[in-house]
């Protein structure tokens, strides 16, 4: 399992396109993954789960991956939070 | 509202011209009308299988639908539908519920879908309120699917559509179908399903309060989406009139569009241009088919108010769309044009909003929202070179010009100290549209790249008549001379100076004025799109000399009633 704490960073924070990019990309590798934040802790593939998480910018959560490709996964999602959302392969 | 005969008639709001009639279409959800029932054991397996086959039927029908999308954002809208359809945690649950607590798969969907439309719902963020309705949508059409029920949406051609407000998923699916009108009890003049309907010429009414009546499916309604008439069980009167004023749009939209996509000149070869006046993506597609050369004027406050647009990246999102949506062309993008009453929540209300903090003021006052547009701007034209052009709002002063073109040079010292490349050579221009920038246009040229002239505000200036109040609408006259004068005026001081100069108001989608202003020598006209067809028959039948004998005999008439007869004729094309 690893982890690691992130910052959304565009402004208008995690909205539905947001979120949508990244329950797109998390859901194309096999580990398990969580986002925990104020106490939530919701599946990161769940685009209804991720949105009403209701990130706005400047928000703190910890992502959490676990499963055979985990360490790849977690470089492409804190890539993601970084890129703000724009990168989409 | 009147009652004779059966015949109904309300007025609501007009938001997208045009006549439609035919039979309704009521557009209503089931919603909360799932009752909680339990299966058997023997009957979960059978429960489990129509929830998956709902999900997949579904979620073929988006994908098709998302195929055709044309634009961005709608594409966007349904990939959030199809991603909440695949869901792994809502589907657990629907299953376990079925499963474990022997719920009929209806309920468990219902449920469970309504917990998080409930924590949508009671968000304090503005986006995640406004995707309820989606959720809602989408579990409603889950019930239906499983129900066996009529398909979610069996709306066929040539019906009007009465509903009570329409989710953006859903109007994309309006948009396939030719709908011949829509009726809305809520929805925004801005919302989702009106700009689409503007875009693709349905008639549309909002605020209209249908519900207080008895309507069925399949009675016959008129919509009247220039006046804001809708008349359910029309007399014979009525549809007779309105069938006529239907033909006539319809030949005249046919006769006009067979000049979209010739050449743009007189018939004394001298050549004009006409461009777009645009707001949303979903109006591009429209613009090759309506013979629009680009866009004259793109207006930008709508991502100021839909705060998920506000960023940089948003921004840079929209003016690439429309960038590529316009082919070869070039785009004039308006910094934001907001007014203190729409910007702010909390902003304290003006005595005189449309004579206080707006345009370039408010700009300047909020350096860094003007500082972000431009930084967006100049990013994006390193792809678009020689084709952006930035149009300031609001200008009276030439200190403001000056200042802008200040704070230009700093964004480009900005992006270059980050090694991003952008296209040094972007035109920076005015919108000519208070008298006092005009009566001193000729040091206003001296410090721009171009003029635009914006119409409605200089007439309402002008004239000290304020556009909004229907006591004084009669006074509200772009062709008074002494609007024709403060254009002139302009017109000269940028010959002068050598610099272009446009118009970009309502005016130019006037035949008559379109033809005054080729007349005055100005061949650089934006308008709404849907204007350009007939605006181009009128110029393309028409030599430049008579449009100068035109202007002419309209400068020199003094009678108002006399100088409105010259025009007449040109009304028509």
């Amino acid at each position: 399992m690893v982890s690691k704490k992130v910052t959304v960073k565009n402004e208008s924070g995690l909205h539905a396109r947001p979120a949508s990019v990244l329950v797109k990309v998390a859901s194309g590798y096999k580990s398990e993954f969580s986002i925990k934040m104020y106490g939530y802790n919701v599946n990161g593939k769940s685009i209804l789960g991720v949105m009403t998480l209701a990130a706005e910018c400047g928000a703190e959560m910890e992502v959490i991956f676990d499963g055979p490709d985990e360490e790849e996964a977690l470089e492409r999602i804190v890539q993601l939070f970084e890129n703000k959302f724009l990168d989409v392969n | 509202m009147k009652n004779r005969q059966n015949s109904i008639k309300f007025l609501g709001k007009p938001v997208s011209k045009g006549v439609g009639i035919g039979p309704v279409h009521l557009l209503e959800y089931q919603s909360s009308s799932v009752r909680p029932e339990k299966i058997k054991e023997s009957e979960v397996d059978n429960n489990l299988v129509k929830f998956k086959s709902a999900c997949e039927l579904l979620i073929q029908e988006y994908n098709e639908l998302k195929n055709h999308a044309q634009t961005q954002e709608a594409q966007d809208i349904l990939e959030a539908q199809i991603q909440t359809l695949q869901d792994p945690e809502v589907n657990k649950t629907v299953r376990h519920k079925v499963k474990n607590e022997l719920l009929k798969t209806e309920y468990a969907i219902f449920t469970t879908y309504n917990d998080y439309i409930q924590l949508l719902e009671s968000s304090d963020v503005d986006w995640a309120k406004e995707r309820a309705i989606d959720v809602v949508s989408i579990r409603d059409e889950l019930v239906n699917a499983v129900s066996d029920k009529k398909k979610s949406l069996d709306l066929k051609e040539g019906e009007i559509v009465f509903a009570t407000d329409i989710p953006p998923a859903t109007m994309v699916k309006i948009s396939r179908i030719n709908v011949a009108g829509i009726v809305m009890e809520r929805g925004g003049a801005t919302s989702h399903a009106v700009i689409l309907s503007q875009s693709l010429g349905i008639p549309c009414v909002i605020n209209v309060h249908w519900k207080r009546y008895q309507i069925k499916n399949g009675q016959i309604a008129i919509v009247d989406g220039l006046h804001g008439d809708v008349i359910l069980n029309p007399t014979e009167e009525d549809d007779k009139r309105y069938s006529e004023i239907k033909e006539k749009d319809a030949q005249n939209l046919e006769r006009a569009l067979k000049w979209a996509h010739k050449p743009n000149q007189t018939t004394c070869g001298s050549q004009f241009s006409l461009r777009a006046n645009v707001e949303f993506l979903e109006e591009l597609p429209r613009l090759y088919e309506y013979g629009a050369k680009g866009v004259g004027l793109l207006r930008t406050e709508t991502l100021l108010f839909e705060a998920e647009e506000f960023d940089i990246d948003a921004q840079v999102d929209f003016y690439s769309n429309v960038m590529k949506a316009v082919g070869e062309e070039s785009v004039v993008i308006r910094l934001f044009d907001a007014g203190g009453d729409k910007l702010l929540d909390d902003a304290d209300e003006e005595a005189n909003p449309f004579l206080g903090w707006r345009g370039i003021r408010m700009l300047l006052d909020e350096e860094l929202l003007l500082r972000k547009q431009l930084e967006a701007i100049y990013r994006v034209s390193q792809d678009y070179k020689n084709r952006l052009k930035i149009l300031i709002p609001m200008v009276t002063k030439i200190e403001e010009i000056i200042e802008v073109n200040r704070i230009c040079e700093e964004v480009k010292e900005k992006l270059k100290g980050e090694g991003i490349e952008y296209d040094e050579s972007i035109e920076v221009g005015i919108m000519v549209e208070v008298p006092g920038i005009a009566l001193i246009a000729d040091r206003a040229a001296e410090q721009t790249d171009f003029f635009s002239i914006g119409t409605n505000d200089l007439t309402q200036y002008t004239l000290a008549v304020d556009r909004g109040n229907e006591k004084i609408s009669g006074l509200f006259d772009s062709f008074h001379p002494a609007v024709w004068k403060m254009i002139k005026m302009t017109k000269e001081a940028a010959d002068r100076n050598n610099i272009p100069l446009s118009v970009c108001g309502e005016l130019a989608s006037k035949p008559e004025a379109a033809a005054l202003l080729m007349g005055l020598g100005i061949s650089d006209l934006s308008m709404n799109a849907g204007a350009i067809p007939y605006v181009k028959a009128v110029l393309c039948n028409h030599s430049l000399k008579e449009f100068q004998e035109l202007a002419d005999q309209f400068w020199g008439e003094p009678d108002a009633r006399k100088r409105d007869k010259l025009l007449q004729k040109w009304k028509k094309f």
